[in-house]
């Protein structure tokens, strides 16, 4: 019941118990961390607890020796010890647990980084990344506080225990008089575990209905600039926040009744043992010091009523851990090769022989073969969804196909060493990513020691150079400060990937936010660097698929045809992949018109 | 210093508060009532009975104490709703000052808040609450403990009193001065947090560039110097906690000591019983011990991370405070709508090459303009200087022959739209939507707006007008989302309507569908065009190329600038007919 609360409240929905499989795996490696300290701690806070459950009656000896006057310093000293190597436990404790947990959570983050780099894209679409920070950032800490948790509750389990001994000894019918009085405590928090999950769930709801308002009006916060409408959609943002307000009363109307009963509870028992506890004072059965330890003693029995909610809070703890688990567990889709082979030098050949890729079901490659021959530029054409960039990403190993082969000079790419393949095989993709402190940084992110010299000459070839000069601190820029239009990332990508110097190039739609003039100079200076290099160009405009030298069509899984872009134009069903544009071209009249003197393609 | 601004904030959100704190005070006295006289009862229980062989007279005594303890109960159970009217509309009143602060930092530095830090700060109200609600329940309940317990001891025994609360004083001095080290050194351990957040968010959502050039091992090496600083600044903390020692020493065990040491002293000289001496062991052990060591354990982290995260709050809230706005002359309203721009010169930063150098151009009202140029040669900061989201270095920008800083601010968002590429669509019915700027718009304007941008069909596919948009937008496309926008902007009373690419994830048809009605709407149009299709639709033609730019009919520039017929030519060249020579030797005719 409780399990599935809890999870219910986190907002999982994967099963309960692979999850907290998962999570005790993970919790057993990090005690393996450090064992040594664990075994510290353990040790210390035994000391604590046996040193606790002494000092009641180390007082009770002292207050007995001060009433009659004998061996007062002896008692005084012995109290000193006792408080004195309590108070060392406690610090100690909570350095040892802080040390060890700093360290475990360190490992397992680096762990789950390095985990994350390894399952690459295919673990992108399994743990997408908001997921994946909150796993790095929030529940990797978890396993840190379990062990220490847990043995707090062992410790405090045991104080309750050692109490509960204490008490007895000191006179059997205090004890039974306690435990009696005991039982209706956990009672009543038992019903504050299963009244309050209903009103702070729905609290979280409210709250995180807040949370994504804000972060849409974030994302459209140029057109609120441009409006002037601020205050009107701070209004909308908050429209939930009566509601919380009301949530929020109700949450603090059950701890109110659970914290009044509880209130009574502790007092009245001491009350009771006291009661019982003086009749036999008087009756000589017990000293006036006894006394005290015992009114002592109920209140450290009581501190295990705590221990429901460390309880709820080490399951935390577990499915935090479990979820780090899953991805640790997961098998990374593109696996480095077992006996990694060289590649042989001469420029990029690839070929991709009978490949077949699925996904969700569908066959988006099916049996696909096609041979580029190296040092040519080949534009990959295809209506949308077809796979091109699918296609493309076979080739540096960033996906694997599920059937067939691709090679690279004549070496299947799954043998080479991706290291090496990744450095012979270059991207540059329609939204590059901002890795890297400053411009600079950005696009010579793989290649850091790069010279800025070398880094400006692959954004002139990228026609980057201008724009980045113009900004508030030129290369040094940091990025966050530089403002970008998605033309300027693309020609950073770019520049990127010239930087890399690598032997097959990938453009994946790398220039599709760039005005066609833009476009022209950035095909003709790669032309220039790419001399003799293989590109793979995935191609959306005419001009794009008639600059390369060949042309392969991909439809229905397949290459339909491989030629020049002019050959193939004759067919009508290839220039209906470029369709939309000539009937654009029709309504607005500006068709295909004959310039005098240049003749049209057949 | 952040923990005094954090303070600050507090102590500003909490004043409506005041009359909900004096009554949670009153309270609590109520509550700490048994405290006060449990030491007296109990010392009288034993004196008066179980030492002097009359239990039953003991039993009475206690049975008061009882009495008074449900008393306390009562005093607990009235706290409850005071504690929530004091928590409560502090976190109304924090959320609501850190929504309104995100959103103006984000209106000043449009890149400043990214989504984590949005999240954070949420978090951190959250967190406040919790924290707040945390603090004043427990540590009122053993503060007023504690104090009431000082009081029953001075009752007892005002040298005893005396005695203790000197080593309580004491140790408190000293607590205060380990607190602020450990704010300092809690705040180090949230920051460095923060930035194992900033720096692996990157790597995580740009995984396939790191990949794909093979830049896992300095990834994951960047990221990894930031998780060992937050590992080292939790130790760093852990052991300014240790500095807790000597504070518990001083206030807790040194007090019981010094008067079990004195009870000798004071049983023979000032006549003290053992029941009383028992009453004064009492007070320390469960009133004022269990306060003193919550106040330091647990009120020590509470405090701490309070402290702190109070601190990051007010930085947030701070930030986004607007300078106090400069004496201007009156705001007016200009007649006439007529764009002028003045030798305007525009650019990133002092060093930067400037973006628009010395720009003069007059965009009569009712003139479709659009402006087109290279990638990044500034289309959209000339659209944000128009709009006055930008000022100029140099030059002036007028309206209606009035400078732009000398509008009237609201008048002048009314009069000029901008539509960002980016559409802002937001969680609410698609009327709400639609009526974003025009909120007193009839369903047949509405229904006219649709119609004319041709968002009719996305609207029926969708059920009306009064369909929910999800937060996040739901299933809409960014083409439609756009549609949406642009809807939006012309039911609204703009005058001058600026598209920056605000077409440009439409297809071509849908596009010149849009633009055609805006431009057959009244008042200005600038089209920044993604498409040169945009530009032969227009009146007149804006070239920007670097800083310098042209302003003439398409038929005009077409002959006379190169870069423009560089633009139309290649083109028209890229549809279906791919030319040798891409130089024109004969003025194309036009549509």
């Amino acid at each position: 019941m409780k399990v599935s609360q809890i999870l219910r409240f986190l907002g999982t929905d994967v099963p309960a118990a692979a999850l907290r499989v998962a999570g005790t795996r993970v919790l057993q490696q990090s005690a393996g961390q450090a064992r040594g300290m664990v075994v510290l701690l353990g040790v210390v806070t035994l000391v604590g607890v046996i040193t606790t459950v002494l000092t009641p009656s180390a007082l009770g000896a002292a207050i007995d020796a001060a009433g009659n006057r004998e061996d007062l310093s002896h008692a005084l000293v012995w109290l000193a010890a006792v408080f004195a190597v309590t108070t060392a436990a406690t610090a100690l404790e909570d350095l040892i647990s802080s040390y060890w947990g700093s360290q475990v959570t360190a490992w397992l983050r680096h762990r789950l980084m390095g985990r994350a780099l390894v399952l690459g894209i295919p673990g992108q679409r399994r743990f997408p990344a908001g997921d994946l920070l909150s796993r790095l950032t929030e529940n990797a800490a978890s396993p840190a506080s379990f062990f220490p948790l847990l043995i707090s509750a062992c410790a405090t389990l045991l104080t309750s225990i050692g109490a509960v001994v204490a008490l007895i000894l000191i006179d059997f019918r205090l004890g039974i008089i306690f435990l009696i009085g005991a039982v209706p405590a956990v009672v009543v928090l038992r019903r504050f575990v299963t009244q309050a999950s209903q009103p702070f769930l729905r609290y979280q709801q409210l709250l995180a209905a807040i949370i994504t308002r804000l972060l849409d009006a974030h994302r459209g916060i140029r057109t609120i600039r441009a409006s002037g409408t601020l205050e009107r959609d701070v209004g909308r943002i908050l429209l939930p926040l009566p509601e919380l307000h009301h949530t929020g009363r109700q949450v603090w109307a059950v701890q109110r009744q659970v914290s009044w009963q509880l209130s009574l509870l502790g007092p009245l028992l001491q009350v009771l043992v006291l009661s019982v506890g003086g009749f036999v004072l008087a009756a000589g059965g017990i000293t006036a010091g006894q006394l005290v330890a015992a009114v002592s003693y109920v209140g450290l029995a009581l501190g295990s009523v705590g221990l429901f909610d460390t309880l709820v809070a080490l399951l935390t703890c577990q499915v935090g851990a479990g979820r780090v688990g899953e991805v640790l567990d997961t098998t990374p889709a593109i696996s480095p090769p077992v006996r990694p082979v060289t590649v042989s030098p001469g420029p990029g050949q690839v070929e991709l022989r009978d490949v077949s890729v699925r996904m969700e079901q569908r066959a988006v490659l099916d049996h696909l073969d096609l041979s580029m021959p190296s040092g040519t530029s080949v534009a990959i054409v295809g209506g949308s969804g077809t796979g091109k960039t699918v296609l493309t990403s076979l080739i540096g190993r960033l996906l694997d196909p599920d059937e067939g082969e691709v090679l690279l000079n004549r070496v299947p790419v799954a043998q080479l060493e991706l290291a090496a393949l990744r450095r012979i095989v270059t991207y540059a993709f329609e939204r590059p990513a901002l890795l890297g402190a400053t411009v600079h940084d950005m696009i010579a992110y793989a290649r850091p020691e790069a010279s800025r010299a070398d880094v400006v000459a692959a954004a002139a070839v990228a026609q980057a150079d201008r724009f980045i000069r113009s900004l508030p601190e030129g290369y040094d820029t940091p990025l966050v400060r530089a403002p970008m239009s998605g033309g300027e990332l693309q020609r950073l990508g770019l520049a990127r990937a010239v930087l890399a110097d690598a032997r097959v190039i990938v453009l994946d739609d790398a220039t599709s936010s760039l005005d066609t003039a833009t476009e022209v100079k950035v095909a003709e200076a790669l032309e220039r660097v790419l001399a003799g290099r293989t590109c793979v160009v995935v191609a959306h405009r005419a001009a794009t698929a008639d600059r390369a030298d060949l042309v392969a069509w991909l439809d229905a899984g397949r290459i339909r045809a491989l030629a020049p872009h002019h050959v193939l134009w004759s067919d009508p069903s290839y220039r209906a992949v470029f369709g939309t544009d000539e009937k654009t071209m029709a309504r607005n009249g500006d068709g295909p018109t004959a310039v005098p003197g240049v003749a049209a393609p057949s | 210093m952040t923990l005094a601004a954090g303070v600050r904030l507090l102590r500003r959100h909490l004043r409506p508060q005041r009359q909900a704190l004096w009554r949670l005070a009153g309270w609590s006295a109520l509550e700490a009532a048994p405290t006060f006289v449990s030491g007296l009862l109990i010392a009288g229980a034993l004196d008066r009975g179980f030492l002097a062989g009359r239990p039953l007279v003991g039993l009475g005594w206690l049975a008061a104490l009882a009495l008074l303890q449900l008393i306390g109960a009562v005093g607990t159970r009235q706290i409850y709703p005071w504690l929530a009217a004091t928590v409560e509309p502090l976190r109304d009143s924090l959320l609501t000052a850190v929504v309104t602060a995100s959103l103006q930092r984000a209106l000043k530095d449009e890149k400043a808040a990214s989504g984590s830090s949005v999240s954070q700060a949420s978090e951190q109200v959250e967190a406040v609450r919790a924290l707040y609600s945390t603090l004043l329940r427990t540590m009122r309940q053993l503060l007023s403990g504690g104090v009431a317990a000082l009081g029953g001891l001075t009752v007892l025994s005002p040298l005893l009193a005396l005695v203790v609360a000197s080593f309580v004083f004491l140790a408190v001095i000293l607590f205060a001065g380990i607190l602020c080290i450990m704010v300092g050194r809690f705040r180090t351990v949230v920051l460095r947090a923060e930035e194992i957040s900033a720096t692996a968010a990157p790597v995580v959502e740009g995984m396939r560039d790191v990949v794909a050039h093979a830049a896992e091992a300095r990834a994951a090496r960047e990221v990894g110097e930031a998780i060992q600083a937050q590992a080292e600044a939790l130790r760093a903390f852990a052991r300014a906690r240790v500095l807790r020692l000597p504070v518990v020493t001083l206030g807790v065990h040194l007090p019981m000591l010094a008067l079990l040491a004195m009870s000798p002293w004071l049983i023979a000289r000032h006549n003290l019983t053992v029941g009383q001496i028992v009453g004064c062991v009492v007070y320390l052990a469960s009133g004022l011990q269990p306060a003193f060591q919550v106040v330091v354990n647990a009120g020590g982290t509470l405090l701490v991370s309070l402290g702190v995260i109070l601190g990051r709050l007010a930085e947030v809230c701070a930030c986004a405070e607007s300078p106090a706005p400069a004496a201007h002359p009156p705001a007016l309203c200009p007649t006439g709508h007529d764009l002028d721009v003045d030798g305007v010169t525009f650019a990133y930063s002092p060093h930067a090459e400037p973006i628009v150098a010395d720009l003069t151009l007059h965009i009569p009202a009712g003139m479709h303009l659009a402006v087109v140029g290279p990638s990044g040669v500034g289309k959209s900061t000339l659209a944000n200087l128009l709009a006055r989201l930008a000022t100029p270095q140099r030059g002036q920008l007028r309206l209606g022959g009035l400078a732009l800083e000398q509008v009237d601010e609201g008048y002048l968002r009314r009069t000029v739209a901008l539509i960002p590429q980016e559409a802002y669509v937001f969680a609410g019915s698609i009327r709400d939507n639609l009526a974003y700027l025009q909120p007193r718009a009839t369903s047949a304007e509405i229904d006219e707006a649709v119609v004319a941008v041709g968002l009719a069909e996305t609207l029926s596919r969708l059920g009306g007008d009064d369909a929910e948009v999800p937060p996040g937008g739901g299933a809409l496309s960014p083409g439609e989302r756009q549609l949406i926008a642009l809807a939006r902007v012309y039911l609204s009373a703009a005058q001058i309507v600026i598209l920056d690419e605000a077409t440009c994830h439409l297809d071509p048809v849908a596009e010149a569908r849009a633009e055609q009605a805006f431009a057959d709407r009244h008042g200005t149009l600038v089209v920044i065009a993604h498409r040169m299709s945009s530009a032969m639709r227009a009146d007149r033609i804006l070239v920007m190329d670097g800083a310098d730019a042209v302003l003439g009919s398409h038929h005009d520039l077409l002959a006379n600038n190169r870069l423009y017929a560089d633009l139309v030519g290649y083109w028209d060249r890229t549809h279906g007919e791919p030319h040798a020579d891409h130089r024109l030797t004969t003025p194309r005719p036009l549509s």
